[in-house]
């Protein structure tokens, strides 16, 4: 516009200027195209005029054809910037649309990664073990291990009870799995001490958590104690009173968890087993089964009363035949009840064997608040027995109890299933891990029946009472180092040919344990 | 003599420790608290946010029972392999009738005719299929049509993935049957110039709403009309217009109890008493309040005013049903397969 306007101004500038330069031209007698027109306007006054006047009036067409020209230059100057403009700046929402698109498939390409990678089965290493799970979870398989190496020294001896001994106390590698994400199993050989046997071995089907189906061998749901992970025992051994309740047994079980954990249940049938006993069978010597069942109730866990939460109690008991004719392996009776140096202060004599009704109870309750532990049971183990060369029969009762505690002295709080240091072992940082003081007292009474006609009053104690304390360092989730001291002693049993039983087993022991 | 002794400490026993069992069993049965798990699709969030307080409150009225209802949202493909997965639903509320199927036929946790054991097929509200576009409508986009002009772009998620780009995909579908007098071939030849206009596909309704809103990509939305309600409440009214087609879809998304997990919950009584409550006034209302097209006549009419006027076609009139529609146009290298290329 600013141009157009000024050429209109020049044009009008001419216009005024023309009648001067006229008269100078008259004056001067220029040549050129003006001066050949102009005579005829000085020639004759009327003409002239008439001339002058068609002149200015072409001029004037001129400059309008002219203005015109220019403005429509003009115009389409602007509307060629108009159309650069409007070229740029769809170019640039282009381009900037293609960056957005860009960045939009880069985040969705990164949510497709991530989504990927979800979908990719998991390994996984650490505290708990190792293992390696299919995406959707349905499918795992994880490697856990215990080892544990103790040391026995007895004292006071006189060397006629146990050798003082390094041994393996257990070295299990633990399979464990699941497959088609409800059906869990696990395999347990062990490799410690001098049979290397199949403890655990069975698949368990979980409807939902309330309703599980277990099928193999693992622990008969009775005692307290033994259903406790050999890796969170208090102590080296357990106490007396797992004396009289069933080890491992083959069999079935209906078990499960109610009200978010608030109780317990477990029922099942098994081939039935003896009172507790460190070897174990995978088949059964008769026809005769067991029905073994537990509950435990912890009505307060899920309730806001904290000094209550870890209060539980429950009950464990058993129901079985044993029929057996011989004393081997397959008597229906323990092979012996074992003091916690793990040595036979009671044993019933040759010939003697199952006979009959043989049923177990086990109250049993436990407490757990910040770093104190407190749990104990009490089992009566009832049997019917038969003396099979003088035909003679009793039912023997025979029970147990025991009291166990222990108290964090780090503050970490105590658990039936294992500590957690707050401040794993690492020297160089001045971390300790943690430290629990444990302390037990358990009794044993056999059944004064018992005597003489199926046990040795001699060789066989009729009661054992032993405490026990100690120290466990839990250097972290997977190390622990024990050490403990107990001492046993005996009513009956000092007969001639008595040896563990002839004087108090005192035995300090110690362990280190590798658990994951 | 030992044999009577113990029979006569066993009762005593029993009966010292039984009766407080049983006590303690009475004490820790008392309380209760139900928790159900509802898998659903992409933009339901908003509407059971506000459905579930209002039927834990009715339940807790009714019952004196607490319910506690966990959302999982994503899109409804995904959402039923999930469940088919292990993924354990209680209810299940996705976006349509096929991906409900499949959780019956691939998984059996709930029978083959579950569509017919609640009103109006399972269905306690409807929806259908709009155009959110840029303030002002810049790119004039009035109908179907003008979603394959070379100059726009479209924002859909993927069909395979998404419940919602099914609607949108056999929407688009419908009009070119409707314009060109039912031809397959030209219908296809529509629907893949339109899918040459959609530069990204996200896997879900809510992920295109960020893609157009957020990200600011594209000139069209193809959204459900709550979404694209939701996103003007969102966003604000300067933002962006919604274009409703003269012709459109009917989308009824399904709800059902997964029977199976239901039942291993113990869930089952709530979980159908849940999806009842949809149909109930309270439930229709809020179903209205959050821009679905409720059933009752009663809620039907009071949001009445929110809802443009739309001719609406089913998925049985125009592709027989979920079932063809899904082998014919989504399942593993059908159309949509062919006519998209990423």
């Amino acid at each position: 516009m600013k141009l157009n306007q000024l050429f209109l101004a020049t044009v009008a500038g001419m216009q005024l200027v023309f009648p001067a330069r006229s008269a100078d031209d008259t004056a001067t007698n220029s040549t050129g195209a003006a001066q050949a027109e102009i005579p005829a306007y000085t020639a004759s006054g009327g003409s002239a005029q008439s001339a002058e006047a068609a002149e200015i009036e072409a001029l004037k067409k001129e400059i309008q054809e002219l203005s015109q020209k220019v403005q429509a230059l003009a115009h389409q100057r602007d509307l060629d910037q108009q159309t650069n403009t409007d070229t740029a700046r769809e170019q640039i929402q282009d381009l900037d649309q293609q960056v957005r698109i860009l960045g939009r498939q880069r985040e969705l390409d990164q949510e497709s990664a991530v989504a990927t990678a979800k979908a990719l089965p998991k390994i996984s290493a650490g505290a708990d073990g190792f293992s390696f799970t299919s995406a959707d979870t349905n499918f795992s398989l994880a490697l856990h291990g215990v080892l544990q190496v103790d040391s026995r020294s007895f004292f006071a001896n006189d060397n006629v009870q146990g050798d003082n001994s390094f041994l393996l106390r257990r070295a299990r590698p633990i399979l464990q799995g699941t497959v088609y994400r409800d059906f869990d199993f696990v395999f347990v050989p062990d490799f410690g001490g001098s049979v290397v046997q199949i403890f655990d071995a069975y698949v368990n089907y979980r409807y939902a958590p309330e309703l599980q189906l277990q099928a193999g061998k693992f622990k008969s749901p009775v005692g307290l104690e033994t259903l406790q992970s050999d890796v969170n025992i208090l102590f080296n051994e357990r106490s007396l009173a797992t004396d009289l309740v069933p080890n491992r047994d083959v069999g079935f079980a209906l078990h499960g968890d109610l009200f978010n954990g608030a109780a317990s249940y477990a029922a099942g049938i098994f081939n039935g087993a003896p009172d507790y006993s460190g070897t174990t069978t995978n088949a059964d010597f008769d026809s005769f089964k067991a029905f073994a069942g537990r509950v435990f109730l912890q009505p307060l866990k899920n309730s806001d009363v904290a000094v209550l939460k870890g209060f539980g109690f429950g009950l464990g008991g058993s129901y079985e035949q044993d029929h057996a004719w011989t004393n081997t392996a397959s008597t229906g009776l323990t092979p012996g009840y074992t003091t916690d140096g793990q040595q036979k202060f009671f044993t019933y004599t040759n010939g003697v064997a199952g006979h009959g009704t043989h049923w177990r109870i086990a109250p049993q309750g436990s407490y757990y608040y910040g770093p104190l532990g407190v749990f104990g049971e009490y089992v009566i183990s009832d049997q019917q027995i038969r003396n099979v060369p003088r035909h003679l029969n009793a039912e023997l009762q025979n029970t147990a109890w025991d009291i166990s505690g222990s108290w964090l002295l780090t503050g970490e709080d105590a658990a039936p299933n294992g500590v957690e240091p707050k401040h794993p072992f690492n020297p160089k940082r001045g971390q300790w891990g943690a430290w629990q003081v444990v302390g037990r007292f358990a009794e044993l009474d056999v059944d004064n029946h018992a005597f003489p006609n199926y046990a040795n009053p001699n060789t066989s104690a009729s009661e054992a009472k032993a405490w026990a304390a100690g120290l466990n360092w839990y250097l972290n989730r997977n190390i622990r180092v024990d050490a403990s001291f107990s001492h046993t002693w005996f009513d009956g049993g000092t007969g001639p040919g008595a040896t563990v039983t002839k004087q108090p087993e005192n035995v300090l022991f110690t362990r280190i344990q590798l658990g994951f | 003599m030992a044999a009577e002794t113990g029979e006569i400490t066993t009762m005593k026993i029993f009966l010292k420790i039984l009766v407080p069992l049983a006590f303690s069993f009475a004490l820790v049965a008392g309380a209760k608290e139900i928790k159900l798990l509802n898998v659903s699709y992409d933009p339901t969030r908003e509407l059971y946010q506000d459905y579930n307080a209002a039927f834990a409150k009715f339940w807790k009225a009714k019952t004196g029972d607490d319910v506690v209802v966990a959302q999982s949202h994503s899109g409804s493909g995904k959402q039923a392999q999930s469940v088919i997965n292990g993924l354990e639903a209680d209810v299940v509320t996705l976006a349509l009738a096929y991906d409900i199927d499949a959780i019956s036929q691939q998984a059996k946790l709930l029978p083959a005719d579950w569509q017919k054991r609640l009103p109006d097929n399972s269905t306690p509200y409807s929806s259908t299929i709009v155009f959110l576009v840029r303030k002002g409508n810049p790119k004039h986009i009035k109908d179907w049509d003008d979603l394959v002009k070379p100059n726009v772009v479209v924002v859909t998620p993927n069909p395979k993935t998404s419940g919602g780009a099914r609607w949108n995909y056999l929407a688009a579908w419908a009009y070119a049957l409707d314009k060109y007098g039912h031809d397959d071939a030209q219908a296809r030849d529509f629907v893949k110039r339109l899918y040459k206009n959609v530069p990204v596909l996200d896997s879900g309704a809510r992920g295109s709403t960020t893609t157009f809103v957020e990200r600011e990509i594209g000139d069209v939305l193809l959204a459900w009309e709550n979404e694209a309600h939701l996103a003007i409440k969102q966003f604000g009214v300067d933002k962006f217009d919604i274009v409703t087609p003269p012709l459109s879809i009917l989308a009824e998304p399904p709800v059902a109890v997964v029977d199976r997990v239901a039942r291993k919950h113990g869930t089952a009584d709530v979980a159908r008493a849940y999806l009842e409550y949809l149909y109930s006034d309270e439930g229709q209302d809020i179903a209205g309040r959050n821009f679905y097209r409720p059933r009752s006549e009663k809620a039907a009419a009071k949001y009445a005013g929110q809802f443009a006027p739309v001719k609406l076609v089913t998925v049985d009139e125009a592709f027989g049903g979920w079932q063809k529609a899904q082998k014919t146009h989504f399942a593993d290298g059908s159309v949509f397969d062919q006519i998209f290329q990423p």
